[in-house]
């Protein structure tokens, strides 16, 4: 072999060594989180506890919005509006701030069960990278979540028309598409990032019943003491917070505030986006700090 | 081969473990021994990365747990057989585990059938008796055929059949070339299944050396004697400097001596011996007295 091939030969070693590691690099990242988010799946759903949370969220969702819906009905019969037409999208955003609750309770089992059962230990030994068991979580959950909003959502529209159109009512009900649509995915991704937030709270806090009240909090009860206290930057801060900015994304006309949230969607997102961001942060932190 | 260097756990202002230096080896199967809260959990869990050491390091293969790729592959380890989701059963629960580490879903049934409780895999956890649920952290362990083995009180609520089967698993293991390291306080089933045991107390490493040797260095290993001429032989090795204890009309128990010693001053004062043994002590009276000083909740002190 002379001089000049091995020279050559070590140029295309070189480059294909270069390749190799950036290849390699990914799949030191990504092999193993898919095989911990593998492991998650099959965690989440040999337990009972996921599918009582999801039947729960579907009841809320459907119950709440035919009780809206009849509410709304009503209302607009009584105001004597002969014929009014009732938009079957509203009253199932309207019950949507409820489902947030019951995601939240599905997220929190999915971390702190392993801390009540000391599950964790075996977890952790399996996946020894913090980060990588919080992702795995994470990407687990907001998949089962979302879809979970989008078919309960579904399902809600569905029985608001059918128990709306009855002659009872006297209403016409509107069922736009399009809205219902762009209404339902939003839906989910809402839902999704209320449970990772709630993985990440969970991974901070590690109990139950700490981290369901964390999230409550932030969910209810810190902009409920805001909306309290009557000030306007107090106010303005608890449209900030997870729940209401999630309300703003999905521009729903009818809030506990007494009216839409008064910023856009797009604002709406990006305030639950920094909640998520900020609760992960703070799981991610606690975890890799505190003991197994 | 697990090797510890300067291992510290402090919790606080008390110390779970306190400069802990000491290689485990493959090939054998290495008894951690020790009073309740000397620290062996807690330096199992730092071995396995779960608590963060305050000083010093713990390696397996010359690598720290964290940073081991598809670690069940090369560390199985059973801390607490009760630790996994009452509600999962114990099909599932490994196969979460296989999955996370890309391990081959045969092996689950494989296992399964390892442990004898292929029957019982699909029922809930929390129904298991407390021996299933221990053939069930052994199956976990196991999972990832790996070169390391971690056992924090195995055979623990297994019964006397499961006891057996267990010891013959930790030897199997071993002469297959794995690093087996077991903690116990069952010295009765240490000294049957052990070769080399690693004795700490208050966190610190007491003694680090093979079984035989730790029951030969016990005091209570002695000589037994028995002879017509008890009287005789025990003025005799009581002149010789050797402690004796008379045990009946004809024999005697000396310390202090090795046999062939007392032979010898029987031999030189033409006394005749009709049996003439080593008495070992037991294990467990040998872990008596290395860790007399080291127990952290004895009885005795509670009355002071």
């Amino acid at each position: 072999m002379n001089v000049e091939g091995v020279s050559v030969e070590s140029v295309e070693d070189a480059t294909r060594g270069r390749r190799g590691q950036r290849a390699a690099a990914r799949s030191t990242e990504l092999v193993p989180l898919g095989r911990a988010v593998g492991a998650e799946w099959v965690k989440l759903w040999s337990v009972r506890s996921t599918w009582w949370c999801l039947a729960g969220a579907a009841a809320l969702m459907v119950l709440g919005a035919v009780t809206v819906g009849a509410g709304e009905a009503t209302d607009l019969a009584r105001s004597g509006a002969g014929n009014a037409r009732l938009t079957a999208g509203e009253p199932v955003l309207s019950a949507a701030a409820l489902v947030p609750f019951a995601m939240a309770a599905m997220a929190t089992l999915v971390i702190t069960s392993e801390y009540a059962s000391r599950g964790i230990w075996g977890t952790l030994q399996a996946v020894p990278v913090r980060g990588r068991v919080l992702a795995a979580k994470a990407l687990v959950v907001a998949p089962v979540a979302a879809v979970a909003g989008v078919l309960s959502g579904t399902a809600a529209t569905a029985a608001v028309a059918a128990v709306l159109s009855a002659d009872v009512f006297g209403v016409r009900v509107a069922l736009p598409p399009a809205d219902i649509a762009l209404d339902l995915l939003r839906m989910g991704l809402f839902f999704a990032l209320v449970s990772v937030m709630t993985v990440g709270v969970g991974a901070a806090v590690r109990s139950a019943a700490g981290t369901l009240s964390v999230v409550f909090m932030l969910l209810m009860g810190v902009p409920m003491l805001l909306l309290m206290t009557g000030g306007s930057v107090a106010l303005e801060a608890s449209l900030r917070m997870p729940l209401f900015a999630g309300l703003a994304f999905l521009e729903s006309a009818d809030t506990i505030t007494g009216g839409p949230i008064p910023y856009p969607a797009g604002e709406g997102l990006a305030w639950l986006l920094a909640w998520t961001a900020a609760a992960l942060a703070a799981g991610h932190a606690m975890l890799r700090r505190r003991d197994a | 081969m697990i090797s510890l260097k300067g291992l510290c756990k402090r919790y606080g202002d008390r110390t779970a473990v306190d400069d802990l230096s000491l290689e485990v080896r493959p090939g054998a199967v290495t008894g951690f021994l020790g009073p309740n809260g000397a620290g062996k959990s807690t330096t199992m869990r730092l071995i396995l990365g779960l608590d963060r050491p305050t000083a010093g390091t713990a390696l397996i293969g010359g690598v720290p747990y964290r940073e081991l790729r598809n670690p069940l592959r090369t560390v199985g380890a059973m801390l607490d057989a009760r630790a996994l989701h009452p509600g999962r059963s114990g099909y599932a629960h490994l196969t979460a585990l296989a999955r996370s580490n890309g391990i081959a879903r045969g092996r689950v049934t494989e296992v399964l059938q390892t442990v004898g409780m292929a029957e019982v895999a699909r029922r809930r956890a929390g129904a298991l008796s407390l021996g299933m649920s221990q053939r069930l952290g052994i199956a976990a362990a196991l999972l990832g055929d790996p070169e390391v083995l971690i056992f924090d009180e195995p055979v623990n609520g297994l019964d006397p059949e499961g006891v057996r089967w267990g010891r013959h698993l930790m030897r199997s293991l071993a002469d297959e070339g794995r690093t087996v390291f077991v903690s116990s306080h069952l010295m009765s089933e240490m000294q049957l299944t052990a070769d080399h045991l690693v004795v700490i107390g208050r966190g610190r490493l007491i003694m680090d050396a093979p079984l035989a040797e730790v029951i030969a260095g016990s005091a209570l290993t002695a000589v037994a004697v028995r002879t017509p001429h008890a009287d005789d032989l025990s003025a005799r090795l009581g002149a010789a400097g050797v402690t004796v204890e008379r045990l009946g009309e004809n024999e005697l128990v000396a310390t202090g001596a090795t046999i062939e010693r007392v032979g010898d001053l029987a031999y030189e004062a033409g006394i005749r011996l009709h049996e003439l043994r080593t008495r070992e002590a037991s294990l467990e009276q040998a872990y008596q007295e290395l860790t007399a000083g080291s127990v952290e909740y004895s009885t005795r002190g509670t009355a002071a």
